[in-house]
């Protein structure tokens, strides 16, 4: 009897371990979400998301004070005009929180939430948009939830919900008339954005994970994984191929003047001028697979990929001159996939499977002196 | 049942291996080799999966109905094996009913050493391969797992799973850019996420409870009677019948609920494989039947 009584307890303390193992979400399980205002690095990362101090490299604060096995962090962060840093968990809690960087409880050293939304069914891939005093943040559940962020509610309440359906990953795109919402269920809506009214909604044939983006010519721009770049009529949706590409388009593209700036899976990076139709430069495929849309910069369009020609090989930022020459290029550890992101003179880099969390270089492609970061060092 | 002259053994094999050692060692070599390719093991599965689930017409509940057809076509794969694993416990079960078993077990009972030869000899005289009813419980376990692994995979529900499914595409004529994103909705489950029906503003976890329930019905129906109370196989089998409703209700509770559609769907699938077989042991069900079976016996 005692015998059976420590199998069974074995057998099933072994199924619990192994659930906690398979099951809990953990850091790495996918590539972090990056922002940055002023001299702060805003990263979530697996169970927080951290203020980091570009001066020096060191931790501000992190959320939330301890890990909660509810809360998951990989969206994009949003730094609202007033400071707030808005942020959705991929946890099993499913919630939006607004965190206030200006609001430390003493005792834990954390910020506190300004205000929190618990009313999404399902877990929080893509960054809000903040339109005036008006949130529109895109769910996993298909829902476009729209919330006020002047009512001073601590615990908010969508003030619309559109079904849209599908997988929403991406951060919504607006001109100032409308907004605009792809989907990994291959659609793209626009909403008024005063009335919330849907004006149109096109299918494509294959899922978009990255943002529209709308060009100096009042049109608007979508890739999509059918290796396809699509343009749109933003009053009626009418819309075209405008470039067929080598491999499946995961970033959003990136525009200066009439030029699109974007890199496929292949690793393939295109210039192209919309006005004309015309590619900039001829091939150019230094690397791995890109998902990380483009940075715009004075000198210099910047470039990640994921690997190096291996998958073995780590990713690589690539500076890459209007004229297609690759002015300067550097190896950082791990694989990246989070698009980079530019705050004053410093490009921030969160590779995946890297020993720090998150770099920075100089624009001359040299890393600070404080870089990496890692918390608790 | 099992004897020497049914079960010969061949002669151009050295002594003690014989065709279960071989079997035995057969699917260990294919054990290792799934580890060490585990990632391709994977990818398998997940193609499979997704071709199903493509030529269900990829639409509302479809993503539901191919892992059930899945689980039909792993159930007919692994027929030989259940079949093996079945006639190897049937055996095992066999010798702990055998008079002259018994008697060694008596004689022997201080002499573990000598007790364990003599069980060795007496299996190798009766052509019982000691791992055949395990081994083919432990292939088990890979698959469990892969299928687990896949279902995660396919369900892509981080843009990282999403790039590794669009990587993991190994038929050529499956275009996964137009199946993905696949539909998770099966009846009224989320197959992404462990499941529950709001029950009186309770979450009850209906799916566990029937994952048990299945898994405890198959394990009984299996167990045949036995005579000899120094049976140990029969006591790990009364405990086995306890744990894995209770192991695989917990992973229902914890894991997407598509691997619980597989377990609920390879649990029914036991249970006619064996009474088909006319094995199915249904009296078992009923509270205290078990003992008074095995003492008419």
């Amino acid at each position: 009897m005692r015998k059976k009584l420590i199998f069974v307890t074995l057998v099933l303390l072994t199924a619990v371990i192994l659930s906690g193992c398979a099951g809990g979400p953990m850091r790495g399980t996918t590539w972090a979400g990056l922002a940055a205002s002023g001299n702060t690095a805003y990263l979530a990362d697996g169970s927080f998301v951290y203020a980091v101090n570009l001066n020096n490299g060191r931790e501000l604060w992190h959320y939330p004070a301890k890990a909660n096995s509810k809360q998951f962090f990989y969206a994009t962060p949003v730094i609202t005009p007033d400071g707030l840093v808005i942020v959705g968990s991929a946890g099993t809690d499913h919630s939006l929180i607004a965190i206030d960087p200006t609001d430390i409880d003493s005792e834990t050293q954390s910020p506190v939430e300004a205000w929190t939304f618990t009313g999404a069914k399902d877990h929080w891939v893509a960054a809000p948009l903040v339109v005036g005093d008006k949130l529109f943040a895109p769910n996993s559940d298909g829902n476009l939830y729209i919330l006020d962020l002047s009512d001073n509610r601590s615990a908010k309440e969508a003030i619309q919900v559109i079904e849209l359906g599908g997988r929403l990953w991406a951060q919504p795109t607006t001109d100032g008339e409308r907004v605009y919402v792809t989907s990994l269920d291959h659609s793209v809506v626009a909403l008024d954005v005063e009335t919330y009214d849907i004006l149109w909604h096109e299918d494509l044939t294959s899922a978009i994970p990255g943002s529209a983006v709308v060009g100096t010519d009042g049109m608007l721009y979508v890739g999509s994984l059918d290796s396809k770049l699509e343009r749109f009529d933003p009053v009626t949706g009418n819309h075209d191929t405008l470039l067929a590409t080598e491999g499946w388009l995961w970033g959003t593209p990136a525009i200066e003047d009439d030029t699109l700036y974007f890199a496929d899976l292949t690793g393939e990076l295109y210039s192209f001028n919309f006005k004309e139709g015309t590619h900039n430069w001829a091939s150019i495929r230094p690397d791995g697979a890109v998902t990380a849309s483009p940075l715009v910069l004075q000198d210099f369009i910047l470039f990640a990929t994921e690997t190096g020609k291996t998958e073995e090989d780590p990713g690589t930022l690539f500076a890459v001159s209007r004229e297609g020459e690759i002015i300067w290029n550097e190896e950082v550890d791990g694989k990246i996939y989070t698009t980079p992101v530019v705050a004053g003179d410093v490009i921030l880099v969160a590779p995946l499977g890297a020993e720090g969390y998150l770099y920075a270089f100089g624009l001359d492609g040299r890393q600070v002196s404080w870089s990496p970061f890692t918390p608790g060092e | 049942m099992n004897n020497p002259t049914n079960n010969p053994q061949s002669p151009a094999l050295p002594a003690g291996m014989g065709s279960g050692f071989l079997k035995t060692l057969g699917i260990t070599v294919l054990l290792v080799l799934v580890i060490m390719r585990w990632n391709d093991f994977i990818s398998i599965f997940t193609n499979v999966l997704l071709w199903i689930y493509d030529l269900l017409g990829n639409g509302p509940h479809m993503f539901g109905v191919a892992i059930i057809l899945f689980t039909i076509l792993i159930r007919l794969v692994t027929w030989p094996l259940n079949a093996q694993q079945m006639k190897g416990a049937a055996a095992m079960q066999e010798l702990q009913n055998d008079k002259e078993w018994q008697a060694i077990q008596k004689k022997y009972a201080k002499d573990r050493e000598k007790l364990a030869q003599e069980q060795l000899r007496i299996q190798r005289e009766k052509g019982i391969n000691p791992f055949g009813s395990c081994l083919p419980t432990l292939i088990q376990f890979p698959i469990i797992i892969a299928l687990y692994q896949s279902i995660t995979r396919a369900l892509a529900s981080t843009p990282l799973d999403l790039l590794k499914l669009s990587r993991s595409i190994i038929f050529p004529f499956l275009d996964v850019s137009e199946l993905i994103p696949l539909n998770s909705k099966f009846l009224w489950m989320n197959l992404g996420q462990p499941e529950s029906v709001n029950v009186l503003g309770f979450a009850l976890p209906t799916l566990a409870i029937i994952v048990a329930l299945t898994t405890y019905v198959q394990s009984k129906l299996t167990l045949p009677p036995s005579t000899n109370p120094n049976d140990q196989s029969a006591a790990m089998g009364q405990s086995m019948a306890i744990t894995m409703p209770l192991m695989l209700g917990w992973f229902a509770l914890t894991f997407p609920s598509g691997l619980s559609v597989y377990f609920i769907t390879s649990n029914l699938l036991g249970i006619i494989q064996y009474a088909a077989q006319g094995k199915a042991n249904w009296r078992n069900l009923l509270p205290g039947r078990q003992k008074q079976q095995a003492q008419k016996k």
